[in-house]
């Protein structure tokens, strides 16, 4: 019988030279990426894992066969309602942005897997196919089924179906990452940037709160999922490392570009668990002090080894690091109807803690959130509709999320006009993505460009009803509906 | 005409749209965004509203001001 380095190559990495038709057609510039290489060019992918479909089912099914028990013995309803309500909101918040987002992956996991240039490449891609309609599977199942005890958890599935103004935002960024790049933006975009990048934080430090709150599902389905995303993260290097001999501005250009849309989606969905849902007694670190830790250091890390640069902003980005998720959770929190989960207001011991966490900013948040609890304190409880805005809020072109760069202090929303129209944009990197590529962009019109358009409605009441599909029983609340013993007032 | 302006009030944590008539004033424009940001800023009685870093006198019209289609302008408190 033979061993398994002398078959393994047979079964995932066997190309040969084309003789009844041209390279360019079998793996066309528009759907294998740019710039086009010669398969030689690609000849020497590889990956560390170099997993076989034989091995990979085996897996997997150990895998499925561990999450199942847990979620037989600790998924159920009673485990659920017995969670701390500011983090079952920070569930909530990734029961919708997770699996739809999951399913745009396998599409361009399938992409790689037909058009990717070496054949370890296609086959490492088919397997991350398959992972990611497990990702896809894993949270509709087990957080669906909670849907009787908490309708918000409808939102699941139906999220990135809506209009919402965080679906508007999602769909922006995964239409492009995820189901328009080609393979190799893909692989840069996806793998290098957003899992290897990124995903760390979601998954190192948000498995470990949820231990830490007593949500074993969550940790268990996080960490699951981990652990196939740290296997086909692997395309991602050596996709940029030929990228890089071959077009080192085109490698640098789709790093910058991806770093920056990935941070502002996990500034706010991490950062709101982190710094805000998870509760104090629970936090182990703040959200910077995570991105510190499993960010900045592998990140450049990673950075230096490919001989390429920081991002042009990145001295925007490390100030972003200490104000940006505190700007969107100030609005979001006061516009709060407009979204699908419930937020919490940061009492006195949260604020003495994010004031420690945050020394050099924290000075400029601490006002609004001492005006929403004077405001809280006057109404009394359950007055929802009393602390929320009824004008507008402002949305960027590029990335479609609030005008909420900078800080309250100084806001970098930034103006461009393009064929007669005006674009606002929340910072100097949205402005230059967008302006790197306006064709593609140029079209697509934010929230407020759609009631200034007439497509959408311009009373605040109705957009939330009609438009981002949420009724007054779904739309999100003050968690604890404004009774926080430290209130005062018997409330 | 209705014009919709981009207002940013000192303090605040996001940006507003207000659509103000043109022959509305400055001064009507500064306490229509500071009453929609209320809800995390307390309202001042008097505030500065700037375009284009140019202070703006608050009795012209959003018209006389030159403001147009999402222009950005600033609300800052008078003592700031």
């Amino acid at each position: 019988m033979l061993h398994r380095e002398q078959w393994l190559d047979l079964a995932r990495k066997l190309d040969w030279e084309f003789s009844y038709v041209d390279e360019r057609e079998v793996f066309p510039e528009l759907a294998s990426g740019t710039p086009w290489l010669p398969a030689a060019a690609w000849a020497g992918w590889d990956e560390p894992y170099r997993t076989s479909y034989t091995e990979y089912v085996a897996n997997q099914h150990a895998k499925e066969a561990s999450l199942f028990a847990v979620h037989e013995s600790v998924g159920r309803v009673e485990d659920y309602l017995r969670l701390d309500p500011s983090w079952r909101s920070a569930l909530k918040l990734h029961a919708a942005t997770l699996p739809l987002a999951e399913f745009a992956a396998v599409i361009g996991n399938l992409r790689a897997g037909r058009f990717g240039r070496d054949s370890a490449w296609r086959t490492t891609s088919t397997l991350g196919a398959l992972d990611e309609l497990r990702h896809t599977q894993i949270p509709l199942l087990v957080l669906h089924d909670l849907v009787r005890a908490d309708p918000q958890l409808d939102w699941t599935h139906k999220f990135f179906h809506t209009n919402d103004w965080v679906a508007i935002a999602g769909r922006h960024l995964v239409d492009e990452m995820l189901i328009a790049a080609d393979p190799i933006e893909f692989a840069v975009a996806t793998h290098f940037v957003f899992e290897t990048g990124f995903t760390n934080l979601q998954f190192v430090g948000l498995s470990a709160m949820a231990r830490a709150v007593g949500d074993r599902m969550f940790e268990k389905m996080v960490k699951s999922i981990q652990t196939d995303e740290a296997r086909h993260a692997q395309v991602g290097l050596p996709v940029l490392r030929t990228l890089i001999e071959h077009d080192r501005v085109r490698a640098q250009y789709l790093v910058d570009k991806w770093f920056w849309r990935s941070w502002l989606f996990f500034s706010i969905v991490t950062g709101f668990a982190m710094d805000y849902l998870t509760p104090l007694a629970a936090r182990t670190q703040s959200f910077k002090d995570f991105v510190a830790e499993w960010i900045l250091d592998q990140f450049q890390r990673s950075l230096d080894e490919l001989g390429l640069e920081r991002p042009w902003y990145w001295e925007q980005f490390l100030a972003a690091l200490d104000t940006y998720h505190h700007m969107v959770y100030a609005s979001a929190y006061t516009y709060r109807a407009t979204v699908w989960f419930d937020l919490t207001l940061p009492g006195p011991d949260d604020r003495a803690w994010l004031a420690q966490k945050y020394p050099t900013t924290w000075g400029m948040f601490d006002p609004i959130w001492e005006r929403v609890t004077e405001r809280w304190r006057a109404g009394g409880p359950e007055l929802e509709w009393f602390t929320h805005g009824t004008t507008p809020i402002t949305f960027c072109s590029l990335c479609q999320l609030p005008l909420c760069g900078g800080t309250p202090l100084h806001n970098t929303a930034r103006f461009e006009t393009r064929d007669g129209r005006r674009y606002p944009f929340c910072s100097e990197p949205c402005a230059w993505i967008f302006k790197s590529d306006p064709e593609r962009y140029a079209s697509h019109k934010d929230v407020v460009m759609r009631i200034l358009a007439g497509e959408a409605p311009a009373n605040v009441l109705e957009l939330v009803h009609n438009y981002f599909g949420l009724d007054q029983d779904l739309w999100g609340k003050d968690t604890a509906r404004g009774r926080y013993p430290w209130l005062g007032g018997g409330r | 005409m209705l014009v919709p302006i981009y207002g940013f009030v000192r303090g605040d944590s996001i940006g507003l749209v207000a659509l103000v008539h043109d022959h509305q004033t400055i001064d009507e424009l500064a306490a229509m965004l500071q009453q929609a940001a209320s809800v995390r800023v307390a309202p001042r009685p008097r505030a500065k509203v700037y375009f284009e870093r140019r202070l703006l006198d608050p009795k012209l019209t959003v018209g006389e001001a030159g403001l147009g289609l999402m222009d950005r302008v600033d609300v800052v408190p008078e003592d700031e």
